[in-house]
């Protein structure tokens, strides 16, 4: 046995060592080329699990924002790279990512990354080490003001759900029984209350379940929600859920308005649903293919991924240029964190995604519309002035 | 009362498909008399065998599960040779290490070979609903319910045929039962065990389809839970008794459906597993009446 | 070997010192605070399969549920600090003592049951803890979980760089080994191992199984809490993904690798999967592959793990010598 206590001392030292040496490689590779001119950028997205199709969107979208720039010369003779870090979809491991750009005096600003919680969860690291974390999706209302140096261009769900009660069930269904069947995470409650706040004011009767994420078997939910007998079905997921609560409520002869909150215009959700036409979903943005900027960057988009654009990887393109412009408004100052961050903080923008104005929290107020599929196509019902008619 | 028969509905299709799953997995923890925890991504293996016969001949739901049952075999020969053929007098932990590992394995590659995203599995079977009405009292059952349940008792019953007349099943029988006194009666072991792991495993193929064509979606990571149930049911029927073990699992679906029905859905597993535990405590062996059928 | 051997008993305080010293002196020579996030991981994952060690290792009981104490310990300390304003000193025995507690609990049924069964209650018993922290929303947050725990304060130093928690894994880490090599030592420690070679002729030689299995359950649970405990502000954040089935396999994965029923296993086990883990990130889930196919080789090649003697019980061998098994028992 001593023997062995021996060995596993040398062992110990040896993982320790490769760990230790394997990490310096990689530091030196990367700190070699950070040359005077460069701008390096920390991208946290989800390239594996859960959310990786989000990810790799986001990855694209990075890419081909910083391609433009450094192809047209740069910002103020800066160009700029990015290094992505995988978060898995996981709030620690999105943590562990962000710490470690936090540490790297190269990286100016993070970012990303995908989902609210993770995003939320490092708030606290990027603002104990001061940079900015400009995620393009999270849409968490308290997420923005949990730091100065926290930025979202996602939209807040204090817009888009209440847009959801007053506009789509209240106006343009007239709808007055509710049912709501949501995800139980971060993102699904700051719906919900977002929703329900408005739902109430405007005298709609909600009834409402939720389940727990990854849930695959809704019979039992839909039997429930049959028995109060509802005008509309609400579904608030972002995931492969909302395709399987509709396809099982179609599956049990139930004829209803479905309506969804989360997923946007998304191609895979259509592919995904046994009766598409009956969907309808709030949109802040939408490819228009007569807008011949837009449909040409779906086009490049859509021949680098294999698929075609939601909203998110136009937003991560977005906030690639948003960093930029801060860092041309610099000028001939510096370039810290610091500077990026009040750049930033006061910038008026126009991305493709619309107009990018950041409210004082750090986040953005967008406008939606509302949009439906025909024929297997997503098209736009209500255009952002239903608001005003 | 309408709605909870409604919701019994639901639970009793649901422990249908647990009940198929728990029958597979006894069959294999009987054969080779050491829990799996590849069930899981098995019955992925199974589905996405059936996937691809969707895709490339369309919506033949017979051939499918043939293909699910061939896929989910194969799977099984790979998992009996790297887990178990080597270890029947090891440590039980060892075997129990191996499946984990398989899993990870089967799971990881699935995910880069099939891709991350969810794919959808749609109108294999026509969405129609029958209103039966018992005495004033409304059900709907759909005809996707239909399906599974004539399939997993048509299923359930050829194997106990295959069990109890043929000479295979008599001789899987005899080493689920007591391994050396088969080995004495001139049985081969080994091989009767490379068998009985892989009807389990094509029958877990089969509980796959049935799953996605119940859920319409078929993806890398659909196992694990699923696996977990099956576990679950198996160990409630005794783990090596097939009756019981589709009593089982009838009994988590069902019992699962009425707690979301008077709960919330979040609580799903909580009554799966609580059950589990409280039948546990009450009578450790499960269902099964004869002591001693510890594995 | 042997003469390094020897040279180890001759000096064996000064070669602890040095060890102590070079462990005091690695978050000041090592420079990114990413890579001493992972030292502070392995220290983590090293108690925490430790704690498992104590019983699959020693008393030879399959348990495969200690992602459930690890997860009371975690929430115990994220609820107390975050909600009632407790200090995480005082916090950390109590999160162990409820792990313990719930160990207790968890071994009561498994009194009754044997080999596979107690494995199958153990795994219910590790999901259903996660669940209730799933579902139990005014407590633990539910689905949402707790965010923003509160970094350990020690005598008005916040701890919350890598490098001031390092300090704490370490305390914690040779604390539990100390602890746990006198236990190992007493009559209780080899009451247990007395099961694990043969339980009975354990019990017809007079050690009372049932009390001894329960007591070895909650000594293991105790330390899966008090590392949980000191996981949460580490991360300072949790949910109840981060405590599934799959948590438990891995630590469980890094006990079987290191060796079972050796003190130092776990710790090797628990720096070699995440060394593996993380310096493999770039192949994204390729990465997982080879972690499973090392796992599998392992079984296959040397099943009582890198550490384990060959002729241990846990590789399958026969019941030592008397000879052999008083060795073992003095080391």
């Amino acid at each position: 046995m001593r023997r062995n206590r021996l060995w596993a001392l040398t062992m110990c030292g040896v993982a320790a060592f490769s760990l230790v040496a394997c990490s310096g490689g990689t530091g030196a590779g990367t700190a070699g080329d950070g040359g005077n001119k460069v701008i390096k950028l920390g991208g946290l997205a989800p390239l594996t699990g859960n959310y990786a199709e989000y990810g790799k969107g986001f990855q694209i979208g990075w890419d081909m924002a910083i391609e433009e720039i450094n192809g047209a010369g740069g910002v103020n003779g800066y160009t700029f790279e990015i290094e992505v870090k995988d978060t898995q979809g996981d709030a620690v491991v999105s943590s562990n990512m962000a710490t470690n750009f936090a540490e790297d005096e190269d990286v100016m600003a993070i970012l990303g990354d995908f989902t609210s919680g993770a995003c939320k969860a490092n708030a606290e690291i990027v603002d104990r080490y001061g940079i900015v974390q400009l995620s393009p999706s999270a849409s968490a209302p308290d997420y923005a003001s949990m730091s100065k140096y926290c930025f979202s261009i996602m939209g807040r769900q204090d817009s888009e759900a209440p847009y959801l009660a007053r506009y789509i069930l209240d106006k343009y269904l007239g709808a007055k029984k509710i049912a709501v069947i949501r995800v139980d995470s971060d993102w699904g409650l700051s719906c919900y209350d977002n929703f329900i706040q408005e739902a109430d004011a405007l005298g709609l009767d909600v009834t409402v379940e939720k389940y727990a994420s990854g849930e695959k078997d809704f019979s039992s939910l839909i039997t429930k929600m049959r028995s109060i007998d509802p005008d509309v079905l609400v579904v608030m997921d972002q995931g492969d859920s909302v395709a399987a609560i509709f396809n099982q409520a179609d599956a049990a002869g139930w004829d209803i308005q479905h309506v969804a909150l989360g997923p946007g215009t998304s191609e895979q959700l259509i592919n995904q649903l046994t009766d598409p036409d009956n969907l309808i979903v709030t949109s802040p943005f939408f490819f228009d293919e007569n807008d011949e900027v837009l449909a040409s960057w779906a086009k490049t988009f859509e021949e680098r991924a294999g698929f075609a654009p939601t909203i998110h990887p136009a937003e991560a393109y977005d906030t690639v240029y948003l960093i930029a412009n801060a860092v041309e408004r610099i000028g001939d100052g510096e370039i810290t964190r610091e500077a990026i961050q009040q750049q930033l903080d006061q910038s008026e923008n126009t991305g493709i995604t619309g107009e990018l104005n950041f409210t004082e929290d750090g986040d953005i107020i967008r406008n939606y519309m509302i949009c439906g599929v025909q024929n297997g196509e997503w098209v736009v019902l209500e255009g952002f002035d239903y608001v005003n008619e | 009362m309408e709605y909870f028969l409604n919701q019994l509905v639901n639970g009793l299709c649901q422990g249908a498909i647990y009940a198929l799953m728990a029958i597979g997995y006894s069959v294999i923890v009987g054969v080779v008399g050491m829990v799996t925890f590849t069930y899981g991504e098995i019955m992925m293996i199974g589905a996405f065998s059936a996937y691809y016969i969707f895709q490339a001949l369309g919506n033949n739901l017979p051939l499918a599960i043939l293909a699910a049952f061939a896929g989910a075999f194969l799977i099984g020969v790979i998992v009996y040779k790297l887990c178990y053929e080597k270890f029947f007098n090891a440590p039980r932990h060892i075997s129990l290490l191996c499946t984990i590992g398989i899993s990870m394995l089967i799971k990881n590659l699935a995910q880069i070979v099939f891709g991350p995203e969810t794919k959808p599995v749609l109108d294999v079977i026509e969405n129609r609903t029958f209103t039966v009405m018992l005495g004033g009292i409304r059900l709907d059952i759909k005809l996707l319910q239909i399906v599974v349940i004539v399939l997993v008792i048509v299923l359930a019953g050829t194997l106990t045929l295959f069990f109890n007349k043929t000479k295979w099943g008599i001789a899987l029988r005899a080493v689920s039962q007591n391994k050396d006194a088969a080995y004495l009666m001139g049985i081969n072991v080994k091989r009767t065990a490379l068998i009985g792991n892989c009807i389990g495993s094509g029958l877990g193929g089969i509980a796959g389809i049935l799953l996605s064509i119940y859920y319409y979606s078929v993806s890398a990571t659909m196992g694990g839970a699923y696996s977990m149930k099956a576990f679950a049911a198996s160990v409630l029927g005794g783990l090596v008794d097939i009756r019981f073990s589709a009593l089982g699992g009838l009994c988590i679906g069902i019992i699962e459906n009425l707690g979301i029905a008077v709960s919330a859905a979040t609580f799903r597993d909580v009554f799966a597993f609580g059950f589990l535990i409280l039948v546990l405590l009450i009578r450790p062996q499960g269902f099964v009446s004869k002591k001693g059928v510890r594995v | 070997m042997e003469a390094i051997r020897q040279y180890y008993e001759k000096y064996k305080l000064a070669v602890y010192l040095i060890l102590f010293l070079i462990s005091v002196i690695v978050p000041f020579a090592v420079e990114q605070a990413l890579i001493l996030r992972y030292i502070c991981t392995i220290m983590m994952y090293a108690t925490l399969a430790g704690s498992l060690n104590v019983i699959n290792g020693y008393s030879g009981q399959t348990c495969l549920g200690q992602a459930g104490f690890f997860c009371i310990g975690a929430y115990t300390c994220a609820a107390l600090t975050k909600n009632v304003g407790l200090s995480f000193w005082i916090v950390l025995p109590l999160a162990g003592i409820l792990a313990a507690a719930v160990g207790l609990l968890v071994s009561l049924p498994t009194l009754k049951l044997s080999g596979i069964y107690l494995s199958i209650v153990t795994l219910g018993a590790s999901e259903i803890i996660r669940i209730i922290a799933q579902t139990w929303t005014p407590v633990t947050g539910g689905a949402l979980g707790i965010k923003q725990i509160p970094y350990p304060n020690l005598f008005g130093l916040e701890l919350f760089r890598p490098k001031y928690y390092y300090f704490i894994f370490l305390a914690i880490g040779i604390l539990f080994l100390f602890v746990t090599g006198r236990v190992l030592r007493s009559r209780v420690g080899r009451a247990w191992m007395a099961i694990r070679e043969d339980q009975v002729a354990a019990k017809s030689l007079g050690v009372e199984t049932s009390r001894c299995k329960c007591t070895n359950f909650m000594y293991g649970a105790f330390w899966a809490g008090i590392i949980g405990a000191a996981y949460a502000p580490f991360v300072n954040y949790i949910e109840s993904s981060q405590f599934t089935t799959d948590t438990g396999f891995n630590v469980l994965a890094m006990v079987v690798i290191g060796g079972q029923g050796t003190l130092l296993g776990p710790i090797l086990g628990a720096a070699i999967v995440t060394v593996l883990t993380e310096t493999l990130r770039f192949l994204e889930n390729w990465r997982y592959v080879i972690y499973a196919i090392i796992i599998i080789l392992m079984m296959w090649v040397r099943p009582q793990g890198l550490l384990g003697a060959s002729d241990s019980i846990l590789a399958g061998g026969k019941i030592r010598r008397k000879q052999d098994r008083q060795e073992g028992k003095r080391k």
